[in-house]
């Protein structure tokens, strides 16, 4: 089989060697408990309070601004629930977001409406973009929390957070974002967007899964998720796992110090692909290309073919891609996002995302552009579709 | 390059020891489990209710070293097989799920995805054989399962893989066990509908339609001459044949004998009044060249019942009756009519009524 191709570092991308090394030592003789009085302990201690240093800057935030989490799903959950229930106190039970989130919000803020709370879905265009006319609507001095995410995971949209934080910070309300699959990819501190909690994860760029942090501005009153020790001032009790705030540093420092060579590779490498697609697959439709979008994320509908068919092909000739969202049965289900963006359903289940990265090299696309058109060939003469 | 096989794998000990034996005998093997439903779907964010089944299946694959997909065919199995179930229930009939699910979701929506890979073959764990094109009965004629699989697309049958069709259950599961399939060898059989928890189906009846659809609703129970002798909770809880509900007090033990919807009403009568000398069956599928009337065969009205020898008297379209040597009881429509000569099958079709009619009661066809 000719060399595979990853093209799934949405999902998840590979740990980096500098990574690797960084954690190593906490593997090792470093393993004390941050919370320890001795050497041992003092010698975790100074990792992790370095670790939070090291993000903040990346951030542009304060160290006492992170708070390390397990990943993209605590952080979300803690940033939309936390300042939700001390928000609540004050009489405010309203949560803004859109159709278009990431799981990890949408089913918190759907647990959030189970429990008391109200929520406000934003418009999203057809580009996949939310649509800021909606906000007006949906602000008022009854919000909570506003969650919108900073680039959608599965067709790479870019939605204009600072806008719409602004605006929530004038109606009083707390905004978060998911920068989940921002951060690496935009170019933004925080001491210019006026977001209150942006979430990071650390295995989307190059540290290993179980890492992330939650950016917590200095004021915004939350309530933990977790009881217990007083670790991370409370908001976080449990023991620090330092080797992954280690390592979140040490790629955080790497996605922003090569951001702008890597970007500029991912954009030509994708427009690489998409033009390649386009010339041989003409009624192709790329979602949200209309829109700005982050480099490394493609979304391409064949009409007349079907996701889970075309992603067992792709696999099985050694090309990894995967559809917008999985169940966690592993099954296709069609893309809430997609739907969001108002994608008829025959080009929806169609849906098929490649995502770039580290291990994307152009001889990887050219295999692509070559397999995929020959692919949906096959598939579209089983379905009988012309074309 | 060794031939593909994508092997649909419900995580079961049959199919996961079909997925074994085709890796043993050097196919290139892709496992696949169709998510069929998905009873999750009103409390949001759930993980899916057939999660261990397809957990059990990856395993089996893992330990194969072979791959896996999850193949969602959630909306064409809740079309072509659920509503169709519910419905026949409202209609009075007693429908057979697995056929509609061999017919459709397995040997048609999942052959495309076999295509799709470019597997020339589609396994299955099913008791059931093929040979040079034709279907056969399993082997351990105790386990057979050909009664559920006449409404596949004949051309398919070449495409069929089948390789517990040759074992009996035992056989199967000592070979789980000397294969290292722990997992599943000894798996507790599911007697169930797969989407029918617990046995209940009146549950997914009222889930689907509602729980004041007219067939879960109160309705008499009456005797063949109409005298109402009793009250019933809805005429889907009952079959042809049923004793279970029916009243009791007659001189001689009483049976559903018919169920007639638009009254709502479920007719009982003594034993004599289940059998049957006639069936009339639609939708009928040849896995053979059509026959003709006057053909000599063995039918089988029901799953594990006696194949019982017959004559083809009237064949109409997709419509065809048969006269039966001897009287057979509870001939139940939406069950399965299946045609065979020996082991071979030779086709099926739902029943639509049975009959009293005697060959010799039939006009003589000229020869």
């Amino acid at each position: 089989m000719p060399q595979p191709v990853y093209l799934d570092h949405a999902a998840t991308t590979p740990v980096r060697r500098e990574v690797v090394e960084a954690m190593e030592p906490f593997f090792g003789p470093r393993f004390g408990n941050p919370s320890s009085v001795h050497r041992w302990g003092r010698e975790a201690r100074a990792a992790l309070d370095e670790a939070r240093e090291r993000v903040a800057r990346c951030l542009g935030a304060k160290p006492d601004e992170i708070c390390f989490t397990s990943g993209g799903t605590e952080a979300d959950n803690l940033a939309v629930l936390g300042p939700l229930r001390s928000q609540q106190a004050k009489g405010r039970s309203a949560i803004v977001s859109t159709p278009i989130e990431h799981k990890a919000v949408l089913a918190t803020v759907h647990h959030a409406v189970h429990h008391g709370a109200t929520e406000r879905m934003l418009d999203v265009t057809s580009d996949g973009v939310v649509d800021l006319s909606s906000l007006d609507r949906a602000l008022d001095d009854a919000v909570a929390v506003c969650t919108v995410m900073w680039v959608n995971n599965e067709v790479g949209t870019i939605q204009p957070v600072p806008e719409i934080a602004e605006r929530v910070k004038a109606c009083g309300g707390v905004m978060h974002t998911d920068a989940v699959q921002a951060f690496g990819k935009l170019d933004f501190s925080l001491k210019n967007v006026p977001v209150d909690l942006l979430t990071i994860s650390g295995h989307k760029i190059g540290a290993p899964k179980g890492a992330g942090a939650v950016f917590i501005r200095r004021g915004t009153k939350i309530d933990p998720m977790f009881h217990g020790g007083s670790q991370d001032r409370g908001r976080r009790p449990g023991t620090e796992n330092v080797a992954a705030a280690v390592a979140l540093a040490r790629a955080a420092e790497l996605a922003v110090e090569e951001r702008e060579t890597e970007c500029a590779r991912l954009k030509a490498l994708r427009e690489q692909l998409e033009e390649g697609l386009l010339s041989r697959i003409p009624d192709a439709v790329i979602h949200g290309r209309g829109a700005p979008r982050a480099s490394h994320i493609v979304n391409i509908s064949v009409p007349g073919t079907d996701s889970e068919s075309l992603l067992m092909a792709l696999d099985l000739a050694g090309v990894a891609a995967s559809s917008g969202s999985a169940c966690q049965s592993g099954s296709v289900t069609p893309s809430h996002v997609l739907s969001a963006m108002g994608v008829r359903p025959e080009l929806s289940v169609a849906a098929v995302r490649m995502s770039l990265g580290a291990l994307t090299t152009p001889e990887g696309i050219a295999r692509v552009v070559e397999l995929f058109p020959a692919l949906i060939a096959k598939a579209r003469r089983l379905s009988g579709v012309a074309g | 390059m060794r031939a593909r096989v994508l092997v649909a794998m419900s995580g079961g000990v049959d199919s996961s020891v079909a997925a074994a034996l085709l890796v043993e005998q050097g196919y290139d093997v892709i496992g696949a489990t169709m998510k069929l439903f998905c009873y999750g779907d009103d409390v949001p964010d759930r993980p899916c209710c057939s999660l261990d089944s397809i957990n059990d299946a990856r395993r089996v694959c893992e330990g194969l070293g072979i791959p896996h997909y999850v193949l969602n065919l959630e909306s064409a199995f809740g079309r072509d097989v659920i509503d169709n179930f519910v419905g026949e229930y409202a209609a009075g009939r007693t429908p057979i799920p697995c056929v509609r699910c061999n017919t459709f979701t397995k040997f048609r929506d999942l052959l495309h995805k076999a295509d799709a890979v470019e597997a020339q073959w589609i396994a299955t764990g099913h008791y059931a054989r093929t040979q040079n094109g034709e279907l056969l009965r399993g082997r351990d004629i105790a386990k057979d399962q050909s009664y559920f699989l006449w409404g596949i697309d004949r051309a398919v049958v070449r495409r069929m893989v089948l390789p517990v069709g040759e074992m009996s259950k035992p056989e199967t599961r000592a070979r789980a066990r000397a294969l290292g399939l722990e997992v599943v060898a000894d798996k507790v059989e599911s007697q169930d509908i797969c989407f029918v928890p617990d046995g209940d189906h009146a549950k997914v009846i009222a889930r689907r339609l509602g729980s004041d659809t007219p067939s879960l609703a109160r309705g008499p129970v009456v005797l063949m001459d109409g005298t109402v002798v009793g009250e019933h909770d809805g005429f889907a809880r009952f079959t042809i044949g049923q004793r279970r509900g029916v009243p009791g007090g007659f001189a001689e033990a009483m049976y559903v004998v018919a169920i007639r919807p638009v009254e709502r009403a479920v007719v009982i009568g003594p034993r004599d009044a289940l059998l049957g000398r006639g069936v009339v069956a639609h939708e009928m599928n040849w896995l053979v060249d059509p026959l003709q009337i006057g053909a000599r065969v063995q039918v089988q009205v029901r799953h594990r019942a006696r194949a019982t020898p017959a004559e083809i008297v009237r064949v109409h379209d997709d419509e065809i009756e048969l006269a039966l040597d001897e009287p057979v009881a509870a001939i139940t429509p939406g069950q399965s009519l299946v045609l065979y000569d020996g082991d071979r099958v030779l086709g099926g079709g739902f029943i639509e009524r049975g009959g009293s009619a005697a060959r010799t009661a039939l006009p003589v066809i000229a020869a």
